[in-house]
């Protein structure tokens, strides 16, 4: 048996390829859920009013 | 705040392509020889560029300009006007070619040797007509409607079918609406299942075999249905190089040469269902090809193989089977990935549902479907294309030296590993940011509140990044 720690060359440089994708993702999915509260504030908001 | 969000994907973006290529220096990132620094820095950079065209696109492009009619007729050309005789002559000139080229390909893949080398057949339809005819479509424009051998031996078939019914011939039935291009979108997945499935689906027997059954089918569907009806939704070949001449800025509509701004001929591919899942099989099929040629497919294939394998399949089909598994994987992941992304664009407003949101941005996805094709089979078109000198000559594999070229090579010089690395990137890239311009002029007249249409280009832009990464770690591993 072999660790994938020893051959994580192999695999890393495949992971290297994500990284603007999850990070994008991980972008796009703060912003949505940052829009999604302000916009429930705002229907609060106007609900008070 | 709209500039706030816009500048922080491109913040994003631009911390990511400082930070990472130090990053991705460190140990257990290969790098190839030729080229200065590691393949998957350029990843970033590809990204980085996406991000950047974005951000431009939102500042700079605030009114649709594609969706507009831009076609002129070159010359004193009147689109109103009869067909000029000129073109009736080339239509007929072309479709006559097609039809011998047809032929051939029939005629050397049924009594030619069944050595593929040195057989036309392979050459000339997974080389020639494959990818090349996907470039002269981008330069020219629908070459192939007018090459096409099934439409031009349909013609005159209606026309003496005409003649010898002495009257109006039965109306052609009502093409099912609902069925759409998914013909052609199966048509073009059996296509390439013949060319990366089948095991022997590069003898020329098989290709023959092929043709025969797909132009049986296509005349059928022509005749139930009409041929331009068919050529519109079920003729996979017709669809697939009608959606990459739309690129090119020529067009000629009712026989007059014109010019268009490129890519704006997307703008009318006409949404109809069927259009989402074909334009998966051309990017998902390019997609498989590469993904086999890597080693994690081949690490999974023999798994994959011993499943089938203990179904009962022969080892040459349990092999089959493995792959058309990947093939379907590859066309599904796309779809899926594409879908996500329309998803996305849904949340942010508009009352769209996810079905006319995912029909009306797949125009966008064409030119990325021709990065892949242009990416991936650019090698294949330059080094093998060139074999065409000597298949010319002796198509069946006989020792014919029909017109002079038997003797004639390969030259494997015409271009090098660098070069070649540096065109693929530079094909993916452009191929993206005119996606992303393509969606970006769509969301503009969709959406009524232009922060809506900004917003929903951030999933399309999510998906634009993704289908960058996955063709260059494609490339990269496909070339290692």
């Amino acid at each position: 048996m072999t660790l994938p720690l020893a051959h994580a060359g192999h695999w890393l440089e495949s992971v290297v390829y994500l990284v603007p994708i999850v990070g994008f993702g991980l972008w796009l999915a703060y912003t949505t859920i940052q829009d999604r509260r302000r916009q429930r504030r705002e229907g609060g908001d106007d609900a008070d009013g | 705040m709209r500039r706030r969000k816009v500048l922080g994907a491109a913040g994003l973006a631009g911390a990511a392509l400082a930070a990472l290529p130090a990053g991705t220096s460190a140990h257990g990132i290969s790098q190839r020889a030729d080229v200065p620094i590691p393949e998957e820095v350029f990843v970033f950079g590809a990204s980085g560029v996406l991000v950047v065209s974005f951000v431009l696109l939102a500042f700079f492009w605030p009114t649709e300009k594609l969706e507009r009619e831009t076609w002129r007729p070159i010359g004193k050309g009147d689109p109103r006007g009869a067909q000029p005789a000129f073109w009736q002559v080339i239509d007929v000139f072309c479709g006559a070619v097609g039809v011998l080229l047809l032929g051939l390909v029939l005629w050397a893949g049924f009594d030619g040797v069944q050595t593929p080398a040195a057989n036309v057949v392979p050459t000339f339809v997974y080389v020639i007509f494959w990818n090349g005819l996907v470039l002269i479509s981008i330069l020219f424009g629908d070459v192939f409607r007018a090459f096409n051998p099934w439409r031009a031996a349909a013609i005159p078939a209606a026309w003496i079918a005409g003649r010898v019914a002495k009257g109006p011939l039965p109306p052609t039935l009502r093409y099912p609406e609902g069925l759409g291009r998914l013909p052609a979108a199966l048509g073009l997945a059996l296509f390439a299942a013949l060319e990366l499935v089948i095991d022997d689906g590069n003898l020329p027997r098989n290709v023959a075999i092929a043709t025969l059954i797909y132009s049986i089918a296509t005349w059928v569907g022509m005749a139930l249905y009409g041929i331009e009806t068919w050529l519109d939704r079920g003729e996979a070949f017709s669809v697939y190089f009608n959606l990459f001449s739309r690129v090119s800025p020529l067009e000629r509509r009712n026989g007059v040469l014109g010019l268009r701004k490129p890519l704006s001929g997307l703008t009318g591919v006409t949404q109809l269902p069927g259009t989402v899942l074909f334009v998966a099989v051309m990017i998902g099929s390019v997609t498989f090809d590469g993904f086999k040629e890597g080693p994690t497919f081949t690490s999974w294939t023999p798994h994959l193989s011993d499943f089938w394998n203990s179904l009962g399949f022969s080892l040459k089909h349990s092999l089959e089977l493995a792959n058309l598994v990947g093939l379907i994987g590859a066309i599904a992941a796309i779809w899926g990935f594409y879908e996500i992304g329309v998803r996305g664009a849904r949340t942010v407003g508009g009352g769209f549902s996810q079905a006319r949101l995912a029909r009306a941005f797949v125009h966008s996805l064409v030119p990325i479907a021709f990065a892949y094709v242009a990416a991936h089979y650019m090698t294949q078109l330059l080094f093998q294309g060139q074999a065409m000198a000597y298949l010319g000559s002796d198509p069946l594999g006989r020792g014919w030296n029909l017109f002079g070229g038997r003797d004639s090579g390969i030259d494997y010089g015409v271009i090098g590993a660098t070069a070649t690395w540096y065109w693929q990137v530079g094909f993916v890239v452009l191929g993206h940011v005119a996606g992303l311009v393509l969606a970006h002029d769509r969301a503009l007249v969709l959406y009524d509140d232009a922060r809506e249409a900004v917003r929903s280009q951030y999933w399309l832009l999510f998906v634009m990044v993704g289908f960058t990464s996955l063709a260059l770690w494609l490339l990269s591993k496909a070339n290692a």
